[in-house]
């Protein structure tokens, strides 16, 4: 017997907003959360804009945590948390009584504290490393973090499945707790900014310079961006004996991988992890009302992208919108936004945006965007992709619950 | 040689079991289950000088290393050559378990035969590397686009399906030392779930001096190694019908988080953990033929005497060095080499329990067969 899984809390730490409230905003106004580049010095790059969190101040949003102890993605987790738990009205101490864990996804986890041990190396040698640095280092920190903050004494995951991880993440989460091996869990991703990520993407030449434009005829590519992303997950039972406001069901979710290339997606592997998911789900393709694409808005992934979902979904498939033309790539956090967004989606009936468009790729007929302005609508059935390099593509379906 | 009591001689297996049929093993006391489980037996000293292995400085001139390892010489020439050092060893230990096993990954089935592999933080040496080229060179973007896949945690993972032709789920778990068992609970339950018919699980760390530094840095004196060990998991329903014995059967995983600040308290955790896995496996820690801990740390120690398993305790990390990542994994191999060579109680059951800094807690118990 699986037990219905539910998401009554939401977490977000982002370049558009942190809080429910504040994202759902940005959201539906369509903001942009692109701004110069803070965090790393980017003067040597020809690009430098990226989608960071304004004024970050963990010591605002995380309690127990000792700040210095721990890396930024760590921080984002904890801070995307502890948000996601007061959003879902549950009694901290009370939650951490229960069955409780957490599940977080990331690229590269606590890289920047690579980064700046690399600056060191280069300049003073491996003798320079310190303790405090070099403790940062491992990426199970990150859920580590989320439990540690919050108390929670059930098991802490940290899955590293690259840029769709956070949808992995929500899956395992949704698997627990509908198994019956947790209660509660806190399910997303978290991620930073880092200069070689950036060079990278330039280098391969995946990189916009100012905007990220997905499905648009004259993209240049996409952007980096950072934040934290929490769901709270709990059995339906549990959330209507609490009477606790539910945003969305979690219906299933499905992972493949394309063992193919490491860097260049599969639109047939992208379109046969969609029949997965909906066979997981139990739904129809019909039946999927919105797509929250992984939109990254490099001509790859778009083109792979819209051809499995035509593919899957024939010549009229529902609206697919990009958030991270807002974000920018939140890497291992960004299904976890794109996760956020379906569920205030879904509860709030509306379809966020791709901004930055003017005109449809010819290559890629019968796409429709929700071009620049957020769309009223019911949301019944939403898909909410997560692809990555390495060829790990994992697909969340979340819905009303009916 | 402890005399177990369990009376299970001979599997009977469960259709919605979940089964280890083969395995392989990449470590400095031998590559595959034979050599390795030979050199494990004979205790023998698998520390070695590691100076030649890089330019760069070391702290230490000893490690539990693999010098002469390459990854040519296991998989070929042909596409390897951009390989770290981290996804050469994973590839290896998959080579070998699937050599070990009777599962073949067909056009028929490779949609649903996938991979689960742990790690501390992927190549950390690829990271760094990467890193280091926006330093040093003449411009922060003149990296090496090729190299970029490494400087990312899945790669290995990613390289092994593409190698392996594996399409179903493909999972990287970031667990430092816990990294086995949280791929083994990964597993179990994608197994039972369905998301997959079979699952290569395992976990790898590799020697690098940017690995031997942070160890060095943290204050450990202890010489760090490096391995991979994959494990072939079926659910017992795929050995019912064809008539195959498994290596052991997982008959629990269990994990929890405490905050490792209070040593009293994640003690009592972690006996707590190691309780619930022996309940859930409905084992008496009393049967327990053996243990195979990740330290002798006294919270670890006190923990296993807490929950009353005293059984004999594996010396793995006296023999393989602090393997992080790979740790979890070559625990289990060790228990499984000691049943390959019949040096274990046929379906006798064992433990395995590992903690991390973090405070990241878990424990699974197995029985295992000479097969």
């Amino acid at each position: 017997m699986r037990r219905r899984v539910v998401i009554t809390g939401l977490g977000p730490v982002s370049s558009i907003g942190t809080g429910v409230d504040a994202f759902a905003d940005g959201l539906a106004k369509g903001m942009s959360g692109i701004s110069p580049i803070s965090s790393f010095d980017a003067s040597g790059f020809p690009y430098r804009m990226a989608g960071e969190v304004p004024g970050f101040a963990p010591d605002e949003l995380v309690h127990r945590l000792k700040i210095e102890e721990w890396g930024r993605s760590s921080l984002f987790a904890a801070a995307a948390g502890r948000l996601a738990v007061e959003d879902a009205g549950l009694d901290p101490e009370q939650l951490a009584g229960t069955s409780a864990g957490s599940c977080i996804g990331t690229t590269a986890g606590e890289a920047s504290a690579i980064e700046r041990l690399t600056e060191h190396e280069v300049e003073s040698g491996f003798e320079s490393w310190r303790a405090e640095l070099a403790t940062q280092v491992p990426s199970s920190r990150l859920a580590a973090a989320v439990n540690r903050e919050l108390g929670l004494t059930g098991e802490a995951v940290t899955i590293s499945t690259a840029c769709s991880a956070s949808n992995y993440a929500l899956g395992y989460a949704y698997a627990a707790i509908a198994s019956g091996d947790a209660d509660h869990m806190i399910a997303g991703g978290a991620e930073g900014v880092y200069r070689w990520a950036h060079a990278g993407f330039y280098r391969l030449g995946a990189m916009a310079e100012r905007h990220c434009s997905p499905f648009d005829r004259d993209r240049e590519g996409m952007l980096t961006g950072e934040g934290g992303a929490a769901l709270f997950l709990e059995s339906l039972d549990s959330a209507e004996r609490r009477g606790a406001r539910v945003y969305a069901e979690v219906l299933g979710y499905g992972i493949n991988c394309d063992a193919g290339h490491m860097v260049a997606p599969d639109s047939a592997s992208i379109a046969e992890c969609m029949r997965l998911a909906h066979k997981s789900a139990g739904i129809t393709a019909d039946q999927v009302d919105y797509i929250c694409a992984h939109g990254t808005g490099t001509p790859a992934n778009d083109a792979a992208e819209t051809l499995a979902v035509r593919e899957v979904f024939g010549d009229t498939p529902p609206p697919i919108s990009s958030v991270k033309s807002m974000l920018g790539h939140t890497m291992g956090a960004a299904s976890g936004f794109g996760a956020i967004a379906c569920a205030l989606g879904i509860a709030r009936g509306f379809i966020p945006p791709t901004i930055n468009f003017r005109t449809l790729d010819p290559d890629m007929p019968g796409i429709d965007p929700v071009p620049n302005e957020a769309r009223p609508a019911r949301l019944r059935v939403v898909q909410n992709n997560g692809f990555a390099f390495g060829g790990n593509n994992a697909i969340t379906i979340l819905g009303e619950v009916a | 040689m402890s005399q177990a009591r369990p009376a299970a001689p001979s599997a009977t297996l469960a259709a919605d079991g979940v089964y280890i049929t083969g395995w392989g093993v990449v470590s400095p006391l031998g590559i595959g289950a034979d050599d390795f489980g030979a050199a494990l037996a004979e205790e023998r000293d698998a520390l070695t000088d590691v100076t030649g292995m890089f330019e760069e400085k070391l702290p230490s001139p000893q490690a539990f290393a693999l010098p002469d390892f390459r990854a040519r010489d296991h998989l070929g020439r042909k596409g390897t050559r951009f390989f770290d050092r981290a996804t050469a060893l994973a590839l290896v230990a998959c080579d070998r378990a699937l050599a070990d096993t009777a599962l073949t990954v067909t056009d028929t089935n490779r949609g649903k035969v996938g991979l689960v592999l742990g790690t501390t933080s992927g190549s950390v040496k690829s990271t760094s590397d990467f890193s280091r080229d926006t330093i040093t060179q003449q411009r922060p973007y003149l990296v090496n686009p090729v190299l970029f896949p490494n400087a990312v945690m899945n790669c290995a993972a990613g390289q092994a399906a593409i190698w392996y032709g594996l399409k179903g789920v493909n999972t990287t778990l970031a667990a430092g030392r816990l990294a086995g068992i949280t791929a083994l609970r990964y597993a179990s339950r994608g197994l039972s779930w369905g998301d997959a018919d079979a699952l290569l699980v395992g976990a790898v760390e590799e020697f690098s001096p940017h690995n031997a530094w942070l160890t060095h840095a943290t204050g450990s004196s202890a010489p760090v190694g490096e391995g991979a060990a994959v494990f072939v998991l079926e659910r017992g329903e795929a050995l019912l019908s064809s008539g195959r014995r498994p290596d052991a059967e997982l008959l629990a995983v269990a994990s929890a988080y405490a905050d490792p600040t209070a040593p009293a308290e994640f003690t009592e955790a972690f006996a707590a953990c190691v309780r619930q896995a022996l309940h859930k496996a409905e084992v008496d820690p009393a049967d327990l033929w053996a243990v195979a801990p990740s330290s002798a740390d006294p919270v670890e120690t006190g923990a296993l005497d807490a929950a009353g398993a005293g059984a004999r305790h594996l010396p793995v990390t006296r023999l393989l060095g602090e393997c992080r990542a790979a740790q979890g994994a070559l625990q289990l191999a060790a228990v499984l080499a000691h049943h390959r060579r019949g040096t274990a109680p046929e379906g006798g059951p064992a433990l395995i329990t590992s903690f991390t800094p973090e405070g990241t807690i878990g424990a699974a118990v197995v029985r295992g067969w000479s097969r």
